[in-house]
C-alpha cells in the first residue's frame, strides 16, 4: 500500500511536469525530487521487497522482462510481440511509441513523424559525430556544432515539433511500464536498464533522468554484456551443480551487437560468482552497416536528404527499409536484388551480393576485431582459456560477425545457450531479482557480478594530456589517487577538470565536471602536493576528492573538497573550451613522477 | 542493497570530520540536485584520515586487521592459484556491497581490501614481489611507509596488529596516507 501511495503520487508529479520538458532551460525539480524519494522509500519499507524489471532499450528493438518466481518471463504487448520498436510517433496531441501503437513503424517513418535511435542521441552533443551520423535520419536533426544538445524535431501536420531524445525515451517507457502493469496487476517502480559500455557517465544520468520522467526508479543501470554475463552464470549454475567456488571457473568471451553499439566483455564464473575481468566498447552498430550500405546504393545521399522536405523523407525512408531488409536477407542469402522507387524520379535497380556488403563496412567489423582483442588484453585472458564464446544482439545473425568473432577466438561453435536477441533482457531481470533481495530456493537468484569500469576516470594534467586515476576496467567498488602539483610558483588555485574515456588528450575524452582548488598556500612550482582521489561506491556513484598538502605538514592545508560527479549539463561541450579561454594554463597541474 | 545511511556511516568514524548531514540539510536546493549521498565508508575514511593520520586511524571493531595479503584472503602463503582464487569468491560472496547487509557500511572498503589482495595474489609477477617484500619485511621492519613502493603499496594500506612484528606502520588505512 505505501509503495502504491507513493507509486501514484510520482506519477502525478511526472505527468504534471511532462510539459515542461520541452521548453528547455531549467532543470525541472521533479526528477530529482522523485529520485531522493525513491531511495528514502527504498530504505524505509524493505519488508516486501518488489522485484525491479529488466528493460532492455534497444536502439532498433526493445524488450521488458521479470523474474516470475520461479524462471525469466519476458512480457508481451497487446500484438503479442515480446521484441518492440523502439520507436515514438508525433501525431496528435499524444505521442505514441512502438509499445502500443498499431501503426507500422515503416508507415510512421516515411511521414517524418516517428523519432526513433534515441539510444545513440542521448546524451550527446551536436559536435559528435554520432549525432551527425544521425543527420540521415528520416526526422529533423540539426546541429550547431558549438556543443551543445542536437536539435530534434517531428514532423506533425507540416510543423517541426521540437523534442528531445530523453523525453522520447520517457513516452517510450511509460508505455512499457503501462504495459507491464497491467500484465502484472501492480505498480512497478524500480527498474534494472540495460546500457552500452561505451556510454559515458553523463549519458547515464541522461538515462536516469528520462526514467525518472516515465516514474521509474533504476536500482541499476547495467552493462549489456555484463547482463548476459549475470544470464550466462545462472545458466552454469544450473547446469553443474557443483559447489561453491569450487573450481572450475569458466571463462566467457561476450560480444554483443545491436543496432547503436557494440560491446564486449570478458567473465570468469565459477558458483554462481561472476567477475567481470574486461569490458570494451564502441558506437557501432547495424545503423553504421545500414547507413554505409544506403550511401553505397545512393553515392550523393547527403546532399539529397540535405534540406528535410517531406519529399526527401519519403525517399530516405524508402531507401531505409528496402536496404534493412536486403541486409537481413543477405544473413541467409549470398545476394539479394534491391529493387526501390525513391519517388521523384530516382530508382535503385541493383544485385548486392554479401561481399559488397563486407567490403563496404570493412572499417566496422575492423573495429569489432579490435574491440575483442583489446578486451582479451585487458582482461589478461588467453584465447586457450576461454570455455564460451557468446554471440547476442541483432548484428549477431551476419555471417562476417560470427566468423570473425569465431576466428578471433579460435572456435569452432558458439555458445547455443541463449536466445541473441533476448540474452540481455533476461539478464536484465535476473539482476532486478538478486538487486530486489528476492531469494530463489532452488538458488537460481544466488548469484553476485562483480562489475569493473567500463571507461577510465581520470583529470586534466601535464598540458592536455588525460590522467587516468581510476583506469578502465577496475573492478568496482574502487577507490584510487594520484598526486599533482603545480605548475607556476605561488600558484594559488588550480583547477581539476574530470574526463572519461580512453583518449590521451582531454579532447578525445567525456567531460564530467570541473571544479577550483583555491587558497593553495604560495610555494615554490612543484612543491604543494595535490591529492586527487576518486570513489565509486557500490551504487556506481562517483565522488571527486581533492586535498592540499604541504611537506612538512601533517595536515591538509585546506579543507579537502568532494564533488560527486557528473556535474555537467547539456550545454557541456563548450564547457572545457570555455575554461581554456578564460584561464588558459595558468590554474594547471602536473603529475608528480614518484608515485604511479 | 548496499545502501550506507548517513548516520550509519558517521557513526563509525566518531571524532572524524565527515562533512556529511549537517552540511547538506543547510542546503535543501542542493540536496534535491542528487541522490541522497551515500557516504560509504572508504568516503568517510578518506575524509577523516587526513585527521587521522596523526593520532592513528582506529579502525571499526569487526574488522580484523590482517598482517599480510594471505591472511586478508584467509589462505596459507603456500596456497595455488585455484585456492586463491575460491577464497576470493568466498570472501566476495559475504563482503561484496551487493551482498552484505545495508546496515554493515564497511563492506564497501572491506571488499576493495580484498581484492587488492587478490588482484596482488593472483597476478605470479606481482605475487613474486610481494612476497619478496614481505620476507624483506620480516627480517627488518620498514621504518617508514613512504619508503615502499608497487606492490608494497597494498601492504602500507593496512594497519597491522602490534603481534605482528612489524608495527612501525599501524594507522594507515589506504593509498592517500602515504602523500598526505
Amino acid at each position: 500500500m505505501h509503495i502504491a501511495g507513493s507509486g501514484t503520487f510520482a506519477l502525478l508529479l511526472h505527468s504534471l511536469s511532462f510539459s515542461t520538458v520541452g521548453e528547455g532551460m531549467a532543470e525541472p525539480a521533479y526528477t530529482v525530487a522523485s529520485d531522493s524519494e525513491t531511495t528514502g522509500e527504498e530504505k524505509s519499507s524493505p519488508a516486501f521487497p518488489e522485484i525491479a524489471i529488466g528493460i532492455d532499450i534497444g536502439t532498433s528493438q526493445c524488450s521488458i522482462a521479470i523474474w516470475n518466481g520461479s524462471q525469466i518471463e519476458l512480457l508481451k504487448n497487446t500484438r503479442n510481440q515480446k521484441m518492440m520498436r523502439s520507436y515514438v510517433t508525433f501525431k496528435d496531441e499524444v505521442p505514441s511509441g512502438g509499445v502500443s501503437n498499431q501503426l507500422s513503424h515503416e508507415h510512421d517513418m516515411l511521414s517524418g513523424a516517428a523519432i526513433f535511435n534515441m539510444k545513440r542521441l542521448i546524451g550527446r552533443v551536436d559536435t559528435d559525430p554520432v549525432v551527425h551520423a544521425s543527420k540521415s535520419l528520416p526526422f529533423l536533426v540539426q546541429t550547431l556544432d558549438i556543443g551543445v544538445r542536437p536539435f530534434i524535431a517531428a514532423l506533425v501536420n507540416n510543423v517541426w515539433r521540437s523534442t528531445t531524445p530523453e523525453e522520447v525515451l520517457a513516452i517510450f517507457l511509460v508505455e512499457l511500464r503501462a504495459m507491464a502493469e497491467t500484465q502484472l496487476k501492480r505498480p512497478i517502480r524500480n527498474v534494472v536498464l540495460t546500457i552500452p559500455v561505451s556510454f559515458s557517465r553523463f549519458q547515464l544520468t541522461r538515462i536516469e533522468r528520462a526514467c525518472a520522467m516515465a516514474g521509474l526508479h533504476v536500482l541499476r543501470l547495467m552493462p549489456e554484456p555484463t547482463a548476459v554475463a549475470l544470464l550466462y552464470a545462472q545458466q552454469q549454475q544450473q547446469t553443474v551443480h557443483e559447489n561453491m567456488g569450487s573450481g572450475s571457473e569458466k571463462i566467457a568471451l561476450i560480444f554483443n551487437m545491436g543496432a547503436g553499439y557494440c560491446d564486449v566483455a570478458l567473465s570468469a564464473t565459477a558458483g554462481g560468482v561472476s567477475q567481470i575481468k574486461g569490458l570494451a566498447g564502441s558506437a557501432i552498430g547495424g545503423e553504421d552497416l545500414l547507413q554505409n550500405m544506403m550511401r553505397h546504393l545512393l553515392p550523393d545521399i547527403e546532399s539529397r536528404f540535405a534540406n528535410h522536405g517531406i519529399n526527401e523523407i519519403k525517399s530516405m525512408g524508402l531507401l531505409r527499409v528496402a536496404t534493412q531488409d536486403a541486409i537481413h536477407k543477405l544473413s541467409t542469402q549470398t545476394s539479394v536484388q534491391i529493387d526501390v522507387d525513391l519517388g521523384n524520379g530516382s530508382k535503385i535497380c541493383k544485385v548486392v551480393n554479401s561481399e559488397e556488403f563486407e567490403e563496404v563496412n570493412q572499417k566496422i567489423f575492423e573495429k569489432c576485431e579490435k574491440l575483442i582483442i583489446q578486451c582479451l588484453h585487458d582482461a589478461k585472458v588467453e584465447i586457450e582459456d576461454i570455455t564460451d564464446v557468446i554471440l547476442v544482439g541483432g548484428c549477431s545473425f551476419i555471417p562476417k560477425i560470427r566468423n570473425l568473432v569465431k576466428g578471433i577466438c579460435k572456435k569452432e561453435a558458439l555458445y547455443d545457450g541463449m536466445i541473441p536477441l533476448e540474452a540481455a533482457v533476461r539478464g536484465a531481470a535476473l539482476e532486478g531479482a538478486v538487486a530486489s533481495g528476492i531469494s530463489d530456493p532452488f538458488g537460481n537468484l544466488d548469484l553476485l557480478t562483480i562489475q569493473a569500469t567500463p571507461l577510465g576516470i581520470g583529470i586534466r594534467a601535464d598540458g592536455n594530456n588525460f590522467v587516468p586515476i581510476i583506469p578502465r576496467n577496475t573492478t568496482m567498488p574502487a577507490r584510487k589517487d594520484l598526486v599533482f602539483t603545480t605548475v607556476r610558483d605561488n600558484q594559488t588555485e588550480a583547477l581539476i577538470i574530470v574526463y572519461e574515456g580512453e583518449g590521451q588528450k582531454v579532447e578525445e575524452n567525456h567531460l564530467l565536471g570541473y571544479f577550483k582548488i583555491t587558497g593553495i598556500p604560495p610555494a615554490p612550482k612543484g612543491v604543494p602536493e595535490i591529492n586527487v582521489c576518486m570513489d565509486i561506491d557500490a551504487s556506481n556513484v562517483l565522488r571527486v576528492l581533492a586535498g592540499v598538502i604541504l611537506p612538512g605538514s601533517p595536515h591538509p592545508a585546506i579543507p579537502v573538497m568532494e564533488v560527486r560527479l557528473p556535474t555537467v549539463d547539456d550545454g557541456h561541450g563548450w564547457c572545457a573550451e570555455a575554461l581554456h579561454k578564460t584561464y588558459g594554463s595558468t590554474l594547471d597541474l602536473e603529475t608528480v613522477q614518484k608515485k604511479i | 542493497m548496499a545502501c550506507t545511511s548517513l548516520s550509519s556511516s558517521s557513526a563509525h568514524f566518531i571524532g572524524s570530520r565527515v562533512i556529511t548531514g549537517e552540511s547538506y540539510s543547510q542546503h535543501p536546493a542542493v540536496s534535491v540536485k542528487f541522490r541522497p549521498l551515500r557516504v560509504s565508508a572508504a568516503a568517510a575514511t578518506c575524509e577523516s584520515s587526513t585527521e587521522e593520520r596523526t593520532r592513528g586511524y582506529a579502525p571499526p571493531r569487526h574488522i580484523a586487521s590482517p598482517a599480510s595479503l594471505y591472511e586478508v584472503l584467509g589462505i596459507q602463503m603456500g596456497a595455488t592459484c585455484q585456492e586463491i582464487k575460491t577464497a576470493y569468491r568466498r570472501l566476495a560472496r559475504v563482503l561484496h556491497p551487493d551482498v552484505a547487509a545495508a546496515e554493515s557500511n564497511t563492506t564497501a572498503y572491506e571488499f576493495m581490501r580484498v581484492h587488492e589482495a587478490y588482484e596482488t595474489l593472483s597476478d605470479p609477477e606481482k605475487r613474486a614481489d610481494y612476497d619478496r617484500t614481505l620476507f624483506r619485511r620480516q627480517r627488518r621492519p620498514l621504518s617508514s611507509p613512504f619508503a615502499m613502493s608497487g606492490s608494497g603499496v597494498a601492504m602500507a594500506t593496512y594497519s597491522s596488529p602490534p603481534s605482528s612484528g612489524f608495527s612501525g606502520y599501524t594507522g594507515r588505512t589506504w593509498e592517500t596516507d602515504q602523500c598526505w
